[in-house]
């Protein structure tokens, strides 16, 4: 079984986020974390490769820091990386980044391909059915249940109100989600490996594909500005005995700014 | 004249909110000379067809035995073969489950640029920009498009539902033929846990709680105070894991994000977490024993004192209230 994970090198979700250039760019805290989605991918990509076989692929996309989600792989128990490093790739859209990533994807075999549902960083969640529609593939969103047998896979998801099953025959696309696993902590011998593997990379070129078709070039929308969030007005804070407090909240739910 | 292609998804036979949400937006784009478009997968139910009418130039439903249930393939192909027919300039959906699961697939097999989540759109600039909140809300970004058809899923509750107005779109049914071929993915059911009348993430009142409520039958006073209002109980990451609550109530980074109307927080912290998942709700009140709980800098009310008290206080009062 060979079994494919795309993960992203994300900011720490506690990182201090700024706006800087009057919108131009953001200012991102350097801590960095495994985006949380992919940790579930790698993690049930493990466990398929330890009952069937196999090996465990992860790609990732992105120069210096970027290694760091493969060395967590890795140290995971991966068997393999693969970096996308180009400057070609910087400041993509989904569509951009699908692209460049099902063109590496493609240049071996694979049974299955396991991604998290979004990264918590661009928050898109464009990627994995991007990914499987350039590769012409089927693909389960939000997995929280895999099984794998006979060239087949049955997935759940959850859906409003219940959980949905779904069959697909391999090779297929499946994006995880919280319930699907609790991630392993590496062990010391596999945080000792990934120090030390040397990471191969490709380039655009290796992918056969044109700067104008990657990136910020082949992205099909465009950042224009960043934004602070919207503010909210300094809290109100309701004095008062708990009755009274709750009375006057309620008045002013009904009344004030008539929610209800 | 340009066309505005809005994916009307259906619960029950009826539209989801968010698509009246998304058709009252196309409406307003008439004044500036567009033609609102509206398509349904499969059957349209005659409550669809009532609600979706008079917003629309005209309603289109696609059949197709690969639309009988919800693929994404079956549902991206049929759009898409759909869309290459009706030559829109924009595409538009809900951010729901299925709006973000299927449309980056309609965004590649027509090759068309993708805003994903949307919070609000700027129609009136040149060019017009969609709002997404990206980190987790930290910061938001203004998107447009390189090029045209784009695609827009926007966030449930983003929009105002306007009222219908009086005129009648047209209906037409139309047999998309899907090759069967193409489709791999086979539904083998679909079980149900709970049936809530409302998602999280289309409620218009949510009731949250946290570790404060101190042990999971104590989740009796928010879902009281829920039931009272009309609203649906949410909780956080912590009591999810401690299984007081199940998984579909999670809000926050791995589980739902809400934008409610209004949210009130009970004895939860206010972990950022949970803050990434509920910041863009409309009002928020927080309930906490803490005067420094983190919720507290997220809240537009706040009541620092016992929950125990609070809540049973408010759901007494709402119902004296709301009984006159």
């Amino acid at each position: 079984m060979n079994i494919v994970v795309l993960a992203k090198q994300v900011p720490d979700p506690e990182a201090f986020v700024e706006i800087r250039g009057e919108g131009a760019r953001l200012e991102i805290e350097q801590k960095f974390a495994t985006n949380l989605f992919d940790e579930f991918a790698l993690e049930e990509a493990l466990r398929i490769r330890e009952k069937q076989g196999g090996k465990v692929k992860v790609i990732t996309m992105g120069g210096g820091k970027a290694t760091e989600v493969l060395r967590t792989g890795i140290a995971m128990g991966a068997d393999e990386a693969l970096m996308l490093d180009d400057p070609a790739f910087a400041d993509g859209d989904g569509y951009a980044t699908a692209l460049a990533l099902s063109k590496a994807i493609q240049k071996a075999p694979f049974d299955i391909l396991l991604c998290g549902k979004q990264a918590t960083d661009d928050d898109r969640g464009e990627v994995g059915p991007m990914v499987a529609q350039f590769l012409g593939l089927p693909h389960v969103g939000g997995v929280t249940k895999l099984d794998i047998a006979d060239g087949k896979a049955v997935a759940e998801c959850p859906i409003e109100g219940g959980k949905e099953i779904m069959e697909v025959p391999l090779p297929a696309v499946f994006t995880t989600q919280k319930g699907l696993n609790e991630p392993r902590v590496p062990l010391i011998t596999g945080v000792m490996k990934a120090m030390k593997v040397q990471i191969p990379k490709m380039t655009a070129a290796d992918l056969g594909l044109s700067p104008n078709e990657l990136g910020q070039a082949g992205s099909k929308v465009r950042i224009e500005r960043y934004l602070p969030p919207k503010k909210r007005p300094s809290i109100h804070l309701i004095p008062g005995e708990p009755k009274e407090a709750a009375a006057e909240a309620v008045r002013i739910l009904l009344e004030d700014v008539r929610v209800i | 004249m340009e066309t505005i292609l809005v994916f009307v998804e259906t619960k029950e036979g009826a539209p989801r909110k968010v698509s009246l949400e998304l058709l009252s937006e196309g409406r307003k784009l008439k004044a500036d000379g567009y033609r609102v478009e509206a398509v349904v997968m499969g059957e349209a139910s005659a409550v669809l067809k009532e609600k979706v009418l008079p917003y629309a130039d005209r309603l289109m439903s696609l059949k197709d035995a690969a639309l009988g249930q919800y693929t994404a393939e079956a549902y991206a192909r049929a759009l898409a073969e759909h869309a290459r027919e009706v030559s829109p300039k924009l595409i538009l959906a809900g951010a729901t489950q299925i709006g973000r699961d299927f449309l980056p697939r309609v965004s590649v097999l027509l090759g068309a640029g993708i805003a994903s989540d949307v919070t609000d759109i700027h129609w009136k600039e040149e060019p017009f920009k969609c709002i997404r909140p990206i980190h987790g809300g930290r910061a938001l970004t203004e998107i447009s498009f390189k090029s045209f058809p784009g695609i827009i899923t926007t966030r449930p509750n983003a929009f105002a539902v306007e009222p219908p107005g009086d005129t009648q779109g047209e209906f037409v049914e139309k047999e998309i033929g899907v090759p069967t071929d193409t489709i791999k993915t086979r539904v083998l059911g679909v079980e149900e846990v709970a049936r809530k009348k409302v998602d999280l993430t289309e409620a218009d009142v949510i009731v949250s709680g946290g570790r404060g409520l101190k042990a999971p039958e104590n989740f009796k006073l928010l879902e009281d105070l829920a039931d009272t209002i009309g609203g649906v109980v949410g909780a956080t990451r912590s009591v999810v894991d401690a299984r007081w609550r199940g998984p579909e109530d999670q809000v926050g980074k791995s589980g739902k994000t809400v934008s409610a109307k209004l949210y009130i927080a009970a004895g939860l912290s206010g972990a950022i977490h949970h803050i990434m998942g509920m910041d863009t709700s409309k009002v928020i009140v927080a309930i906490n024993s803490d005067p420094n709980a983190n919720i507290f800098n997220y809240a537009d009310y706040g009541i620092v004192g016992d929950l125990f008290e609070v809540l049973p206080a408010m759901t007494e009062e709402f119902k004296k209230r709301l009984a006159k």
